[in-house]
């Protein structure tokens, strides 16, 4: 699982055999053969795809995708409209809170939980449970829980406590966070089991010796155990990312965007203007600037994590 | 490694670790709950718990409406044939960059999940017109290709990270003994790596079973599974909640069980292989 420290041994390695056989290129051209379906795949689906659509996002293609080039209009029109705005903003929103909180309680919870705790197996799949649900079941559960209505905030009203209030999904300003937390719930168990398992990796002679040298157990936590989990970090943070730019499904069941435009985001502004709006155009010119913000954010991090330790 | 603590603190912190677990667990047990209620029961209050009168006739209401059959058949077909697809073509991927690793395998493992990351509505269309093309728009054949590709990265980040574990040596030996390279990875490298080929294809039966973004576009009536049954529930009829319930309840209770019986197999392939 650990890209981050892969470059070493597999360095080692084929510089070890390398020097048994002369020629680069054609050493072990089976293993070239093996890659091929993969490599084809990737390419033909993920790059050819993208291509096409940042060559048609400089069209004027309505219902049909067709030729006509129109530059950057489609680009103007974006970045005028309101809902696009919105929608960015609000997956900025998302994107911050559900990395911080994500690492935050997963981290907490597996430091609080790495003590030989009776029946762990079984709490860990009824953590991960979440994990194994499709967003629409998620949104449609968390839909109801956050009902004014039927929901949580009925329920401790009952109670006695009746000013209470809680009802994120009327309410554009923090709608956002009515979907985060059904998006913190589905996402944490799985890290935490992650993080869990990285903890689990760390030899207890270490926490020993921070005893002894008299290092705090917050102390030991920040300074020495995070640091030596980098990798488990890294695991974490393509999971988290990957999660968020998939950020779709959950509003579609859990809000539709709204209430009025308050919980639209980027990739349901793309459906709609290509499937609802018949404006192919615009949609590739939204998928674009996705594309687009996405390797801004990748490629310095990319960079950092992996191309500096290459000459290293 | 866990620390030692006093039994005290112990049995403190199991109790803190299931009322978590319970707080998580929760929904999907309400859920569950109220798919035997009758509709008056569902949205009553207080709420009942488990006093209630318990009832079959959401299940019964919503295999009428829809074939509950037909979907989870989908949904089978759908989720395992991707899954085989991809650990076909993932297997001899893995294999070679974790035995015969070049300068750039770092850099192409990253640049593959890397892919992860990218915006799933940016190669729609495109995929869209191949379908159309190729007269694989709402069949299961077209789902399942398309699935193996979007899982495809993980599947082969996850095997590589097994297949590593194992010592190129033994390899080597067979190698030594003239087996051939299928009969390489057929009979020496498979069995060893069974474990970790199990837990990659349950986390990816999983991923598929839940994938919805694209199964909900690129389908209808005709492929569509369990994740389309669910969806065609949620927008009309919003206001039935034990029948969304039920149907709810039909299409996570394969997976939940299934989730069940091979908590093992789970929790190691969901931590990709980091617990030692």
């Amino acid at each position: 699982m650990t890209i981050a420290e892969q470059g070493r041994p597999a360095q080692g390695r084929s510089a070890a055999s390398s020097g048994k056989r002369p020629s680069r290129l054609f050493r072990n051209p089976m293993s070239k053969i093996a890659s091929i379906p993969m490599i084809f795949t990737a390419v033909v689906i993920f790059l050819g795809g993208t291509v096409w659509t940042v060559i048609y996002s400089f069209t004027s293609s309505g219902l049909l995708p067709r030729l006509n080039w129109v530059g950057l209009a489609q680009y103007d029109r974006l970045w005028t409209s309101r809902k696009w705005i919105v929608s960015i903003e609000n997956l900025g929103i998302y994107g911050i809170c559900s990395l911080i909180g994500t690492l935050l309680i997963a981290f907490t919870l597996a430091a609080l939980l790495d003590r030989k705790i009776r029946g762990e197996d079984t709490f860990r799949t009824i953590f991960l449970y979440p994990f194994a649900l499709s967003f629409i079941v998620t949104g449609l559960v968390w839909q109801w829980i956050l009902n004014p209505e039927l929901g949580l905030q009925h329920i401790v009203r009952g109670l006695g406590w009746t000013t209470f209030n809680f009802d994120p999904l009327n309410n554009p300003s923090i709608v956002m966070y009515g979907l985060l937390i059904a998006g913190l719930w589905q996402g944490t168990g799985l890290i935490m089991c992650i993080m869990l398992a990285g903890l689990r990796g760390i030899d207890e002679d270490i926490w020993k010796a921070a005893r002894v040298d008299g290092i705090g157990t917050v102390k030991t936590y920040i300074r020495i155990i995070i640091p030596m989990m980098r990798p488990v970090f890294v695991t974490s943070l393509v999971l988290i990312g990957a999660g968020i730019v998939k950020l779709y499904d959950l509003v579609v069941a859990q809000t539709s965007g709204g209430p009025g435009i308050s919980s639209e985001v980027p990739a349901k502004y793309v459906m709609t203007a290509m499937f609802g709006g018949q404006n192919l155009g615009q949609g590739f010119a939204a998928s674009t600037m996705m594309l687009v913000t996405v390797v801004i954010i990748l490629i310095p991090w990319a960079y950092l994590e992996f191309g500096g330790k290459k000459r290293g | 490694m866990a620390r030692s603590v006093t039994p005290r603190r112990k049995a403190m912190f199991t109790i803190f670790a299931w009322a978590i677990g319970l707080i998580i667990f929760f929904p999907i047990l309400w859920t569950i709950l109220t798919s035997f209620k009758t509709e008056a029961d569902a949205i009553a209050y207080p709420p009942k718990f488990l006093f209630f009168n318990w009832t079959l006739e959401n299940y019964v209401v919503v295999q009428e409406r829809s074939n509950y059959m037909h979907y989870l058949w989908n949904s089978v077909v759908i989720a395992g044939g991707s899954t085989i697809l991809g650990i076909i073509v993932a297997v001899p991927a893995a294999w070679s960059m974790a035995f015969v690793p070049s300068a750039r395998t770092k850099d192409i493992l990253m640049w593959m999940l890397s892919t992860k990351m990218l915006p799933a509505v940016g190669v729609l269309y495109p995929m869209y017109l191949i379908f159309i093309k190729l007269g694989w728009l709402d069949t299961k054949i077209g789902l399942v290709v398309v699935l193996m590709l979007i899982n495809l990265p993980i599947i082969i980040w996850m095997l590589y990270t097994y297949f590593k574990e194992i010592p190129g040596e033994i390899l080597e030996a067979a190698r030594m003994d003239g087996a051939s390279l299928k009969e390489e990875i057929l009979y020496v490298l498979t069995p060893m790596a069974i474990p970790g080929i199990a837990s990659t294809i349950l986390l990816n039966v999983i991923l598929a079973w839940n994938e919805s973004f694209w199964t909900l576009n690129l389908t209808a009536a005709n492929a569509g599974p369990l994740t389309a049954f669910i969806a065609s529930y949620s927008s009309p009829e919003g206001l039935f909640y034990a029948k969304l319930s039920a149907a709810s309840t039909m299409a996570i209770a394969p997976i939940l069980i299934m989730g069940w019986f091979s908590q093992k197999q789970l929790v190691r392939g969901l931590t990709f292989g980091a617990v030692k």
